[in-house]
């Protein structure tokens, strides 16, 4: 497996830009996540990455070596594409040991990894059945195999999962989880389910207009979000405005003890799990709009300020529009923006 | 007993079928009458056109006089089946047309492929030059090969300067290789437009796949593509081989090789007018396709390529 670095990558379609400037390391045997709205460039990266785009500006390298423009079935890498892409003329098996019969390992060498491979990720019953006949989980598990099997540099999955049921997605982030993690691939998993890259990636790279915003763990992204992008991109936040000075943070209807780099006017993100329920807090909001979700009551509320927020109650309560819950904030689940 | 009760049962059947599908009432017997009235006036218009002219054409071929159909005779197909120009005029017709076919679709595939795969410039203009010999007629793609390869034409006077052979001697317009030329120009275009239908369903990330793993672009072809637009390949083979048996205008004026239809225009000649005979050959003719097609259709998806 490689170290994969893309340097200042910029792809221009004519007019329109959909990379712009972008640095980013992966890292030997690590999953990072791709996630962004549609339009951000997550695909055209990866696309570049794999040698189908050439990028207009910077480099492509594995290990450290240019392979900007070395073409795709030079480059030794893996491709799990959304709509599985599997080659529905031939058999399950065919499928998986195709990418080495194109390096021309002897047909018994072939069978047998392909066998191992099918094993592994628990199909191989299917072996000699045609992709049309299967669902789209196994299909896709033979999409994965197929890519493995060539022991790639790099794997890049295109939103694997999109258009699988939430069961057998769950059931099949863990399993593709594990086993990238038990090969010590490195992998690139371009999403638009921020859950599934969190569930999934070592590390995350959250892109917007070609740019990358921030890359960190999950957790970071999370609980230390660059910018109002990524808090509202990932997860759910709340904006507010305070004044900071002497480790204080005013927001005018309440204070937060929390540091901010500099002191003045700044933006503090807030998820909905950070605002606490209380008898008597030190903020009321008013309930606009209650959603019962099974695990939780997602409210939206108007603070005092005119601010909506997204507030996560507890299920088992009742809300109604127009009722007033008094919250206060927990300190240490805010961050200040920089 | 059980007879009669069966045919019975039948004609009510028949009568119920013909007096729903006339006053409907179900949805299911809606779109009945809705096909109906579709398809009838190409089937009463292929009833005068077709079926009615190929009855006539069965009959002429056994009349003993063939100009007022009279009369019952076997000669025409005795003349047929002993008279060895006519096996060969039917293995010339095969092998020069099953040839041109073979070179159209591989040019068609060539030609679709680039249409259907590349971001061509000018891809209007592409597509209208490809395709307007369709509605060129016989004729005038004779008098092109021969604008181009006839003693004056333009190709043969041109490799008569380059090599100081003289343009007499090159001239091929009415030699095989001209004729042949011209049936190609006739049919890549029915293969292309055939072939660009089934290449719009071709999986590009399948053949993405194949690359990443390993595959050049011609291992990608050969073994993700092709067998994708194997049924396209073989509805455009059907296609352009029926196409290419009915083209009659260029080899009337070229008239380089010997095939079916400069045949049968022989037949109806002043001077050896044999209508029973061009009347027996254009029965085998008509017989030959629709086996051809039936084969043929054995190796098309008709889910994904009609023809």
């Amino acid at each position: 497996m490689s170290e994969v670095t893309l340097e200042s990558l910029t792809k221009r379609y004519g007019d329109e830009l959909a990379v712009d400037g972008i640095d980013l390391t992966i890292r030997d045997g690590e999953i990072l996540g791709i996630v962004g709205p549609s339009g951000c460039g997550k695909t055209t990266t990866l696309r570049t990455i794999a040698g189908f785009e050439t990028p207009t500006h910077g480099r492509v390298r594995f290990d450290g070596v240019d392979v900007t423009h070395v073409p795709p079935e030079e480059r030794h890498v893996g491709l799990v594409f959304q709509s599985y892409a599997l080659f529905d003329t031939m058999t399950v098996r065919e499928n998986v040991a195709f990418g080495l019969k194109m390096r021309d390992v002897p047909r018994r060498e072939r069978r047998e990894r392909a066998g191992a491979l099918l094993e592994m990720l628990d199909i191989s019953a299917l072996a000699d059945r045609r992709p049309t006949t299967l669902s789209g989980g196994q299909q896709q598990r033979v999409g994965l195999a197929r890519a493995l099997a060539i022991e790639p540099h790099v794997l890049l999955l295109d939103e694997p999962m999109t258009g699988l049921d939430a069961a057998l997605k769950t059931r099949l982030r863990t399993a593709i989880r594990d086993l990238l993690s038990d090969l010590g691939v490195t992998a690139i998993y371009v999403t638009h389910d921020q859950e599934e890259a969190m569930a999934m990636c070592d590390r995350i790279a959250v892109l917007n207009a070609g740019t990358v915003e921030q890359v960190g763990t999950p957790s970071a992204i999370y609980r230390r979000p660059a910018n109002a992008f990524v808090a509202n991109f990932i997860g759910n936040s709340t904006l507010l405005t305070g004044v900071a000075a002497d480790g204080r943070v005013d927001l005018g209807f309440a204070e937060l003890e929390v540091a901010a780099a500099t002191d003045g006017t700044v933006t503090v993100a807030v998820r909905p799990e950070a605002f606490e329920f209380e008898r008597e807090g030190p903020i009321n909001a008013e309930v606009t709009s209650a959603t019962y979700l099974g695990d939780r009551t997602q409210l939206t509320a108007t603070l005092p300020d005119e601010t909506t927020v997204a507030l996560h109650a507890d299920a088992a309560e009742t809300y109604r529009t127009g009722e007033t819950v008094s919250l206060s904030i927990d300190d240490t689940s805010v961050h200040v923006l920089e | 007993m059980s007879v009669p009760e069966s045919t019975a049962a039948s004609v009510r059947r028949v009568r119920t079928f013909v007096s729903t599908t006339a006053r409907p009432t179900t949805e299911r017997e809606r779109e009945r009458r809705r096909i109906a009235i579709m398809c009838l006036p190409f089937f009463a218009l292929a009833t005068v056109a077709g079926f009615v002219p190929l009855a006539m054409l069965v009959r002429m071929s056994v009349a003993a006089d063939a100009v007022w159909i009279e009369g019952w005779s076997l000669d025409a197909w005795r003349t047929l089946l002993t008279e060895p120009t006519y096996r060969r005029v039917a293995w010339n017709t095969v092998w020069f047309v099953g040839l041109a076919t073979i070179v159209s679709v591989v040019l068609g595939v060539a030609v679709a492929h680039a249409l259907e795969r590349y971001d061509l410039p000018f891809e209007r203009a592409v597509v209208a030059a490809v395709s307007f010999p369709i509605a060129l007629p016989g004729i005038i793609v004779a008098i092109l090969v021969i604008a181009m390869l006839g003693r004056q034409g333009l190709v043969t006077n041109a490799i008569a300067a380059v090599t100081g052979t003289s343009a007499i001697d090159l001239a091929s317009a009415t030699a095989i290789t001209g004729l042949f030329l011209g049936y190609v120009y006739s049919l890549v275009p029915r293969a292309t437009m055939v072939l660009r239908g089934t290449y719009a369903e071709v999986n590009t990330q399948a053949e993405e796949a194949a690359r990443s793993l390993g595959a050049s672009r011609w291992e990608t072809f050969y073994h993700v593509t092709l067998p994708e637009i194997r049924p396209g390949i073989a509805a455009a083979t059907i296609l352009t081989f029926r196409s290419g048996l009915a083209i009659f205008g260029t080899v009337l004026l070229l008239q380089s090789h010997h095939v079916v239809t400069l045949q049968i225009q022989r037949e109806i000649s002043v001077g050896t007018y044999r209508p029973d005979v061009a009347a027996a050959i254009g029965l085998v003719y008509v017989v030959f396709i629709v086996a051809f097609t039936f084969v043929g259709l054995r190796f098309v998806r008709t889910d994904t390529v009609a023809i």
